[in-house]
């Protein structure tokens, strides 16, 4: 072997020890560094994403108490149940008001100008008209007022639930949508039911729906003042959340149980 | 006395440069030598990394685990803060929607001439205005009463009883004291706010031959002034307001009891 072979030799050698060096050892190394480092970002994005879950969460947390507030409060505009006595509750208040006599309540959308059976029970066993979202529930009221108490008859009961002008919602009771009204002449004096002039008095005949919850939702889909999942760790129950049993006004009173 | 060998070195046999006894090998041996210094310097910087992503994986992986074990904890709290949008959001809907009956009776009476009077008046929200005067304001059709009527959100979507869309209609009987004054009427009439279409329907003197009997006795107007029919189509209701559900549900407030 000559001087040069061995020369060769060693190179090649050298070369294999190296080679070897680097395709055992360094670069399976740098691969997995690289590997973990993709999955540091990985797992760095699911924090960063979990951790915004996590802030939205508490902040759904902390808002519980006025969300749970305002939600009860929506049921008065729109309860769970059909609430017929306290709408003509409030429709007799609403009147008495507007020194406007409230003649009658008709359930359904029909006319109901002659009718003058002011009853509650009779509006009770109607149907309603079941739609997507809220169910309907028409009404026909009669009222008996001048044209002025008339006009503000309708600002009230558009009042009942209202736009604010910071784009909120105040409700002061019943939502209430009126499809179509009419005025006309009372027929007689008696009809008017009041001591005014039977010239000034109008008949307005108003055809009008309030909406009732579906009745898959309750008023808080079971969540109490004090937890949304109903009850767990809670003293605090409202006392008519059931559907179909509650009142508008009456999630606002709450029993705390010893 | 030392010898001392004259030939150039390059001009020796079996002499190269810098071989000496070794052959070189020296050299090729410290070459190999710092190269796999590099190596291991590689390696180690790559076995560090990977210790160290290896550790800050599983940091974040405990990290995101632990957030989301907390935000599943914590959904109860954000079903019902979504509850609570998609519910102001449809009574939203439902109050955008609304006609406000007070304020067109109020024009009514703002734009009535001196001498003309009304006897009756029937409104009503007629069926929608049909789909090129649907307001598009993106979203499902919320189906049921109105045709082409748009509402939001297939989630929140609630049927109105006076969708979007719909035209309220006016039909007005009344008298004046002269055809002159049933002309100014109808010009005053175009003044209420909203306003599309004021359509004269009948102007007759009670004693005109040919008259329709109904309407001069259902306008029991004195005399032989004109009794007048007039219909006021409005401009189609509004869909309703894309509000950002934040803005809506952070006011909702509660009025009175009604």
């Amino acid at each position: 072997m000559t001087g040069r072979d061995r020369m060769v030799l060693i190179v090649v050698s050298a070369l294999v020890v190296l080679a070897a060096a680097w395709l055992l050892l360094v670069s399976p190394e740098r691969q997995q560094a690289a590997k973990l480092q993709s999955k540091v970002t990985q797992a760095s994005a699911q924090l960063a994403t979990d951790e915004s879950q996590l802030a939205s969460a508490r902040s759904a947390q902390s808002r519980y108490a006025a969300a749970y507030a305002s939600l009860v409060s929506l049921g008065k505009a729109v309860p769970p149940g059909r609430e017929v006595p306290s709408l003509v509750y409030q429709l007799a208040q609403a009147s008495n008001q507007r020194h406007v006599d409230f003649s009658s309540i008709v359930s359904g959308a029909s006319s109901a100008s002659s009718s003058s059976s002011s009853s509650s029970s009779s509006a009770t066993a109607a149907p309603a008209a079941a739609v997507a979202g809220f169910t309907q529930m028409p009404f026909t009221f009669v009222f008996n007022g001048t044209f002025s108490d008339l006009y503000h008859l309708f600002q009230q009961l558009n009042g009942f639930t209202v736009r604010t002008a910071s784009g909120g919602l105040q409700v002061n009771g019943r939502l209430l949508t009126i499809q179509s009204a009419k005025l006309g002449p009372a027929s007689t004096v008696a009809e008017a039911g009041s001591a005014k002039a039977g010239a000034e008095q109008l008949t307005g005949t108003i055809t009008a729906t309030a909406y009732v919850l579906p009745a898959a939702q309750g008023l808080t889909g079971g969540a109490t003042s004090a937890s949304p999942s109903g009850g767990a760790g809670s003293s605090t129950t409202v006392a008519s959340s059931a559907p179909g049993a509650s009142s508008p006004t009456a999630p606002a009173i709450a029993r705390v149980l010893p | 006395m030392r010898a001392v060998n004259l030939i150039p070195s390059e001009q020796r046999r079996g002499s190269t440069l810098g071989a000496g006894r070794s052959q070189g090998a020296a050299y090729a041996v410290l070459a190999v030598l710092g190269v796999l210094a590099i190596f291991a310097w590689l390696y180690g910087t790559a076995h560090r990394q990977v210790s160290s992503r290896r550790s800050e994986v599983a940091s974040l992986t405990a990290r995101a685990q632990q957030a989301q074990a907390t935000a599943e904890r914590l959904t109860p709290y954000t079903d019902f803060i979504a509850l609570r949008e998609q519910r102001t959001q449809a009574v939203s809907q439902l109050v955008d929607s609304r006609f406000d009956w007070a304020h067109a009776f109020h024009e009514v009476g703002r734009v009535l001439p001196r001498y003309a009077s009304i006897s009756s008046l029937e409104g009503k929200i007629g069926s929608s205005a049909g789909t090129a005067t649907t307001p598009a304001s993106g979203g499902s059709s919320t189906s049921a009463s109105a045709s082409g009527a748009k509402g939001a959100a297939a989630s929140t979507a609630v049927t109105s009883a006076t969708p979007p869309g719909s035209v309220p209609t006016f039909t007005l009987n009344g008298c004046a004291r002269s055809q002159a004054d049933v002309a100014l009427t109808l010009d005053r009439l175009r003044l209420i706010q909203g306003v599309s279409e004021v359509t004269l329907q009948s102007s007759t003197k009670s004693g005109a031959s040919g008259a329709s009997g109904s309407a001069a006795i259902s306008g029991g107007c004195a005399g032989s002034d004109p009794a007048f029919t007039v219909a006021i189509s409005f401009e189609p209701l509004p869909a309703a307001l894309a509000t950002g559900s934040s803005a809506v549900t952070s006011a909702v407030s509660t009025g009175g009891v009604g």
